[in-house]
Formats: structure tokens, sequence, C-alpha cells
């Protein structure tokens, strides 16, 4: 998914971050992290973890009380006009001015980047297009729905092609069917070479989107990798196996345990084993239950979610989790 | 040589950028002010309610003994009726500019990679266009209601530009407060300092038929130079007020307003 790094350093390099806010409280508190050049980061975390302190210091919004930050190779204290060049923000809510058509607020986009009249309006054509706002780019926003503001959103941060792309919960309060837009135009700017430092609060977005999660608590990182190396920190996946009626519990522990360790703690009717190997080792349990001649009635590979690992490394769930996961999303089920 | 060439290549692209921001930021403001019929009421409609209360309440003055000798009464008055455009001109651009910091768009300004003095610059240009617009709309309805001006089309034109610059001086000041504060319901409600100004200075009687209290507050209220400098234009009639007065204390006005908003800015960003 990411695309090859050329350049000689991190798209964003983050070193013991620290943002305290009146009373001493620290929103982020000594945040190390790195982003390589070209990778979406999902940057997860419930509310109150720091995501949007930390995004405002790396977008130069917000001056840092400790620590320093690289963006695009600038620091976003010393060189903060350098890194505003560099980068694409779209911060939460979309605040974009009601008012003003989708085709004025690109436009005027483009001018705060430097386009003279007649790039400005090129590019503002392009970026309508890309986003499917050709036909509403003449209406104020106002009148946008939250999917299509998001989305303008989305092509205002691009106006000038930035190599940085921070989007700061871009998909929340979206109906699935926008969220699905905005993820696909993501995956497509990733694709074409712009870094992506998501911020999400979503487990689903994270899993979808992200070649790395950080997972942030408490103003710090606690944990960092590719979504399934989180996941296999947490633990193997598990095979469930849910007998027929009837059928000979013990005989199944017996066949299914030359297949991998037993899982204790189950319901009656169900027997589960650990399964290192995923999905391959459906057939081979399909195998020596079916030798045994007990009847099954359903199997499913439950695989570790990022919830079991920010439950793992936090000690709590995510807030928000339950209604952002798909039912069918989180077990890969075969039956 | 070739490198002070350079370098002054690079300053006029630089500038050249930043009048681009400043005319992107300016078109916007004004725009978006004739899109909320709110902010219409008070910089359009407000000053020319105000003009016929006083115009027909209040004529009776220029029968008093030290009330100058003027082709019209009303174009007398309306030089008041441009300060008073101007003061709701100016404070509107504060209420926008906090409306943006609460809604959340100032930071998507602030975020682009340009100069902060430039932002400031946006708004308070498209405060000197609007500010044109009301003055041109009320010398215009001032003359289809009987007012003279001796001064011709000239002494209007110049009356308007220092009611403009006053506009822009007080949106500056406006500006200051609403970077400073970033609350829009506290720019709202210090709409009636515009008629404490006002009234603190001659806007609609002369000088001299103030109160001995208000006489003297009225020299140090630097609107008072402007109004009866437009005054003296309008009325071909340097007694009633000296223009280059008047245009000196609205450029100051505006120089200082704009560096104190620029500077709240920069403040702003050191805070934040």
């Amino acid at each position: 998914m990411a695309r090859t790094s050329t350049s000689s350093h991190p798209a964003v390099a983050v070193r013991g971050l620290e943002r305290a806010f009146k009373g001493g409280i620290k929103a982020v508190d000594g945040l190390d992290l790195e982003v390589r050049e070209g990778e979406i980061y999902g940057f997860l975390g419930p509310n109150g973890a720091g995501k949007t302190t930390t995004v405002r210091m790396l977008v130069t919004l917000l001056r840092p009380t400790a620590g320093q930050a690289l963006v695009a190779g600038h620091d976003v204290v010393t060189e903060a006009d350098a890194v505003r060049r560099n980068i694409g923000v779209a911060l939460q809510e979309a605040a974009i001015d009601p008012l003003m058509t989708g085709r004025e607020l690109l436009r005027m986009q483009g001018a705060l980047h430097g386009m003279r009249g007649g790039e400005a309006r090129r590019r503002s054509e392009d970026l309508l297009e890309r986003v499917g706002l050709t036909d509403a780019g003449d209406r104020r926003v106002g009148q946008y729905s939250g999917g299509m503001r998001r989305r303008l959103d989305l092509a205002m941060a691009l106006v000038h092609r930035p190599k940085v792309l921070f989007l700061d919960e871009p998909t929340t309060g979206l109906d699935p069917t926008s969220r699905n837009a905005l993820w696909r135009e993501v995956r497509g700017l990733n694709a074409d070479g712009t870094t992506v430092f998501l911020t999400t609060q979503y487990l689903e977005e994270a899993e979808q989107l992200a070649d790395r999660v950080g997972i942030i608590a408490g103003g710090s990182l606690v944990a960092e990798g590719t979504p399934g190396e989180l996941k296999a920190r947490v633990g193997e996946p598990t095979l469930n196996v849910h007998l027929a009626e009837g059928a000979d519990v013990p005989a199944a522990r017996e066949a299914l345990a030359a297949v991998g360790p037993l899982v204790e703690n189950q319901d009656g009717g169900c027997v589960a084993i650990r399964a290192a190997r995923g999905q391959a080792t459906v057939p081979v349990a399909v195998r020596v239950l079916d030798d045994a001649g007990i009847a099954v009635e359903s199997l499913e590979v439950v695989s570790p979610t990022l919830d079991d690992v920010f439950a793992a490394v936090t000690g709590s769930t995510l807030e928000g989790a339950a209604q952002s996961r798909d039912p069918d999303a989180s077990a890969e089920a075969v039956a | 040589m070739s490198t002070a060439l350079h370098g002054g290549v690079l300053v006029i692209a630089v500038a050249a950028r930043e009048a681009r921001v400043v005319a992107a930021l300016g078109r916007r403001a004004l725009s978006v002010q004739f899109r909320r019929a709110q902010l219409l009421m008070p910089t359009f409609v407000l000053p020319l309610l105000l003009l016929a209360v006083i115009a027909s309440g209040t004529s009776a003055g220029r029968n008093l003994k030290d009330f100058p000798d003027v082709s019209s009464y009303l174009g007398f008055v309306v030089a008041g009726t441009l300060l008073q455009g101007a003061l709701l001109a100016g404070l509107t651009a504060g209420i926008a500019l906090a409306s943006d910091i609460e809604g959340g768009f100032f930071d998507r300004l602030l975020a682009a990679p340009v100069r902060r003095s430039s932002l400031v610059f946006g708004r308070l240009a498209g405060t000197l266009g609007l500010a044109v617009l009301q003055m041109t709309w009320f010398l215009l309805v001032a003359l289809l209601f009987g007012a003279s001006y001796p001064g011709g089309v000239l002494g209007a034109a110049g009356a308007a530009v220092l009611a403009a610059l006053t506009a822009v001086g007080i949106g500056g000041l406006a500006c200051a407060i609403a970077i400073r504060t970033g609350s829009m319901n506290l720019m709202q409600s210090i709409f009636p300092l515009v008629f404490v100004l006002l009234f603190t200075a001659p806007a609609f009687f002369p000088r001299d038929l103030l109160t001995p209290t208000l006489h003297d507050l009225s020299a140090y209220n630097p609107l008072t130079y402007v109004v009866e400098g437009a005054r003296g234009l309008l009325q071909d009639d340097a007694g009633l007020g000296d223009p280059w007065l008047g245009l000196a204390a609205a450029v100051g006005l505006a120089i200082f307003s704009t560096a104190l908003a620029t500077l709240a800015l920069r403040d702003r960003a050191r805070r934040t």
C-alpha cells in the first residue's frame, strides 16, 4: 500500500513533543513518532487522548511547549512557513465558510498558496471533478451535505499538491456511503504519492486505510506498528468450531487438539483452538472432524482486533469503536 | 550585482504573491458581506434611517445663530452619516473575523503559507471596498432627497475616501479586539460604542453648538477631524473643516489600528 520512500528524511518526525495548557495540564506528553514518506499513518485514540492537539502542533497552529517536530523536513516552530507550504490540512468538523461556494473556496485556497488566477481556476475545476462536486461547485457550502463538505474540505487541502496531508477525524459523522467514498479518495491520493497522517477514533478506519497505526492515550504513544503487527502482539487468531446438536464434544476436543492448542472456557457446543496459521487451519480442522465423524454447524476464525490491542495497551476499550465497526469486519467467518 | 538583482526579483515576487492573497481575502470579505442580511441592515440601512430622523427632526437647528451658512441641511448632516457608516463597516469587519475564528475558518487561513499581516490586510481590503460602496450609496440617496454638494463630484469623492479610510481604521481596531478575544458575542456587544464615538464627534452639529463638555471631549476624538474634513469637502468650505487634517486623522487611525491588529495576530500565534 505504501509507496517506496525516495527522500532521506521522514515525512513527520516527532521527538519528546509536549503541549501543556493552563494549569499545567499536558494534552500531549513526551510524544515520539515517525511517519515514513508515502505511507498512511493512522493516529488512533479516544476523544481527549491528544490526537487533535498533536495535529494542531504538526500543522503549525499550536506551539509545542517542549520537544521537536519536523514535517517534510522542516521544524514546525522555526520553519513554520516552509511546513505550511508542504502540508495540506483538513481539520475536524470541516470548518468551511457556509456563505461561499465550493468553487470560490477552492480558488481562494489557490490564491492563499500563491497561485495566479488562471492556475487557481484550472486546479479548482480539476479538484471539483476529482471529488465529484463539479455540478455543486456554484452552490453555497451551507447547502452541502456533510459528505460533500468533507470532500470539499479534502479538495481544499489538496489545492497545492501537498507532500503531507493531515486529516483530522475526516469521517466523523458521515454515513457509510460518504465514508467509503472518502476512503477511496484517501487511498487514491496515497497511491499518487501523498503521505497521509490520519487521526481517527474509528478502528475500522485505521484498519482499512493505515499502513501503520500509532495508538495514543493520555497524550503519549502507547503502541505503534502495522495493524497486523499490533494484533499479533495481542495473540494468535482463534478457530471457533460450533458443533451440531448432539455431537460428541469430548471427541471433538480430542480431534481438534491435534490441530492446535485448545482454548479453554468455551460454551458447551463450541470447541476453540489457537489458529496460528489463520484461515489455513480451517481445512485441516474440517478434515480431522470429518475423519472422527463429528458433525459441525459452523466454523469461524476470529482474529484479534485493534480494539483488543487498544484494550491490551491501555486497559480500556476505544470509545466509539462499537458503532464504527461493521459486525462482519472483525471476524473472518467461514461456515 | 547579480545577488542584489536576484534579491530584488525575490522581493517583488513575494510582494506580488501577498498582494494576490490580500485581493483574494478582500474579495471574499466583501462578497460574503452581501450574503449576510444581518450585516447589510446596519451597514447600508441603519445610517440612512438615522439620517432621516436627524434631517427631519433637527433641521430647525439650521436657524440657530451659530449654525454655519450651508446650501442644504441634508448636505451638512450627511457627513455624519458617512462617519456612522464607516464605524459600522469597521465593526462588522471585527464581527466577521470573530465569526471566522469561532467557526474554525480562521485556522484554515493560519495554516496557509502567507504573512500574518496579509490576513489582516485582506480583511481590511474588504472593509475598504464595502465602505466605498456604502459612501457612494449614502451620498446618492441624500442627493435624491435634496442634499446639495457645492464641492462637486471631487468633493464628494474626497469625503467618501476620508470615510472609507476611517472604516479601515475602525476595522483595524475591531479586528484587533476580535483576534484578542475570538468572541463574536463580545464583538456584537460593543455595537453601542459606535454611537458613543459618533456623538462625541460633531457628526450632525457644528462643534461650536455642542455643550462645553462635549466640545472639549470632541477635540480628542480623531473622528471629529474626519467628519469636519468631509463636511468641508462636501460643502467646499474650509471653514467647516480642514480636509487635510481629516485625512491625517483617518490615515493615522488606519495605520495605528492595522498595526495593532497585526501585532494582536502575531501575539495570538505566540500564545497558541
